[in-house]
């Protein structure tokens, strides 16, 4: 099954439709009687392929522009690299350079990423890969969108979830929620920090700086957000989530 | 002669318009979605538009609405004219303007609005907009529901010419493009859009921690006005909660509900919590494990609620009227006929 606006999200620029469209309508344009409605008919397309090429591109009902992924690069850059306390037993990476230093599944450099045993979970990435590294979950939910084809998928792994998302005939990481402290984000936070040490860890300024929303501090980063909850200055709640999909 | 002339020249310019007027219009036609055979969920609104509308119970809300209550059967039973205004992912100012849209075509004895779409304060995604706002008749809801659920990088145009919006469809055209170019096809029965495979509940997500549990201002400011508007032209506004597993439903929004409920004397009914009361089974009622009531699950709870409406709200049975009854024949056929295309198309046996 195929979503339609979905689909047509993915085409931003209407040059082809428009231009089969002037063709298909001045073809109709013979004899002198004709020439003037196959004229108008031309200016009506020339007005559509006007309009097509005026309007802003937008992502309308999820479409993604996913980010390029390059499984295997094996060097991360930016803020890459958890590792768990208790599953990886490496070393940590907590100044956000990252050093899980293992196979990646989706590794572009872009927004927050979640690394778990050296496979780098980056969100709105191709799922397929990351899955495949990641091995048996837990635990499997899948849930059928009220108004899109195909399923939100949750992935149950020990003290974390990975959620994706239909987008064509591919899932796409909607979001990374830490359950327990045995996970860490890439800059070495996790369930039961205290507000100081997160703040240390992400010591940004300005626009990097956390922002409160809806009662979470959420640090937003390459069109992607990273989302604590705390209560009494502790942190109860860890989440990465897509801003594809809305809040 | 230079008289004729220019009546030429006129012709020929409105001529002109014309077929500019009329290739826009085709093209627009053709490339709007039709959400005829896939995502049939953007079509739900603008068929309440081919009814008679005198119904006695509207329903308005989300998919915890459209897929868990049969109007089919509360007519059967009951004998009670409904209609469900659903849509996926209706936001509760959606809801509000599709209740003052309904209001202008006539007035229902009651209204069953489902509370789960308190939870947002804000649209989240222009897509479940559009399944909402493009089913719905020009008028001043709608453009009042337009103004409020954009959400920022939207263009009011693009809903007055979804042509700017969906030009680029052309390489996903389909034959039910071509088909449902200027027809429509019914795809609910009074709104409710009929499952009837079955997904056993299983395990379900567990629950996710919330920065703010309080509904936000916006949410609670649109079910006032669907109260005061309720309020205003005597219809009766009963809440409820549809028996949905997930998403999860936190008891910090259901005291909320109930405290709204009580401050303003509104019937409110969870049907989470009446399992037992409705016979709800989570292993055979449910077609996606817990999330929406297949049909058996439907039928359940609308006979639960139709001894409400009727018993207790005094919604009439209008079985003896020859003309609605004569409605309801045609649709309960066309119901029936559904039901067992889909048992047929799932191999099952109905129950």
């Amino acid at each position: 099954m195929t979503g339609e606006m979905r689909n047509q999200a993915r085409r931003k620029d209407g040059a082809v439709g428009a231009e089969r469209a002037a063709g298909r309508i001045s073809y109709r344009g013979r004899g002198a009687g004709l020439r003037m409605a196959g004229s108008a008919a031309l200016f009506a397309a020339c007005l559509f392929l006007a309009t097509a090429c005026g309007q802003e591109e937008k992502v309308v009902n999820g479409s993604v522009q996913n980010l390029p992924a390059e499984e295997g690069s094996g060097e991360e850059t930016g803020a890459a690299g958890t590792v768990g306390r208790d599953d990886a037993g490496g070393s940590q990476a907590a100044d956000g350079t990252g050093t899980s230093g293992g196979e990646t599944a989706a590794d572009s450099g872009k927004g927050y990423t979640f690394v778990y045993q050296g496979v780098t979970v980056e969100i709105d990435a191709d799922a397929a890969p990351i899955l495949d590294q990641l091995g048996e979950p837990v635990s499997y939910f899948e849930a059928a969108s009220c108004a899109f084809d195909g399923l939100d998928k949750m992935y149950t792994y020990h003290g974390f979830e990975l959620d994706t998302y239909p987008d064509g005939d591919k899932d796409y990481v909607s979001g990374v929620i830490l359950k327990d402290d045995s996970v860490l984000t890439a800059e070495g936070i996790g369930i039961g920090d205290t507000r100081e040490e997160l703040e240390q860890a992400y010591p940004g300024e300005g626009a990097g700086a956390g922002q409160e929303e809806n009662g979470m501090l959420v640090y937003e980063k390459d069109g992607m957000k990273l989302c604590f909850i705390l209560q009494e200055d502790e942190i109860i709640s860890i989440e990465y989530r897509s801003t594809v999909l809305g809040d | 002669m230079e008289h004729r002339k220019k009546m030429q020249n006129v012709i020929k310019a409105g001529g002109s318009a014309l077929v500019v007027l009329v290739t826009l219009v085709f093209l627009q036609r053709l490339l709007v979605p039709k959400y005829v055979d896939d995502v049939v969920e953007g079509a739900f609104i603008a068929e309440y538009y081919e009814e008679e509308k005198d119904f006695d119970v509207i329903f308005i809300g989300d998919c915890e609405v459209y897929e868990n209550f049969s109007p089919a059967v509360l007519w059967q039973e009951y004998g009670i004219n409904s209609y469900i205004r659903g849509s996926a992912q209706q936001y509760i100012w959606q809801s509000y303007y599709l209740l003052e849209d309904t209001l202008r075509y006539e007035v229902p004895k009651v209204l069953v609005f489902n509370v789960l779409s308190l939870q947002y304060n804000e649209s989240q995604r222009e897509a479940y907009n559009r399944m909402t706002l493009e089913g719905m008749e020009w008028s001043l809801p709608k453009v009042k529901a337009i103004l409020a659920s954009m959400k920022p990088e939207e263009e009011f145009l693009d809903y007055v010419f979804p042509l700017l919006r969906y030009h680029s469809r052309w390489s996903e055209l389909t034959g039910a493009d071509v088909q449902y170019l200027f027809a429509t096809k019914q795809v609910t029965h009074n709104g409710y859009y009929m499952r009837v495979d079955v997904k056993a509940a299983g395990d379900v997500p567990g629950v996710r921690v919330l920065g703010d549990y309080n509904f936000g201002e916006n949410a609670w400011e649109y079910l006032d006005k669907m109260r005061r508007l309720c309020a205003g032209k005597g219809i009766q506004l009963v809440l409820v909660k549809a028996p949905s597993l997930y998403p999860y439903w936190y008891p910090e929004w259901e005291d909320q509900v109930e405290e709204y409920a009580a401050e303003h004397g509104l019937r409110y009914i969870n049907f989470l919590e009446l399992q037992e009361e409705t016979g709800i089974d989570y292993d055979t009622d449910t077609y996606d494990g817990g999330l929406h009531m297949n049909l058996s699950g439907a039928e359940k709870l609308s006979r639960y609620l139709g001894r409400m409406l009727s018993e207790e709200l005094g919604v009439p049975d209008r079985r003896g009227e020859e003309a609605l009854t004569g409605r309801w024949d045609a649709k309960l056929a066309a119901y029936e006929a559904e039901k067992q295309a889909q048992y047929a198309y799932y191999d099952m046996e109905e129950p």
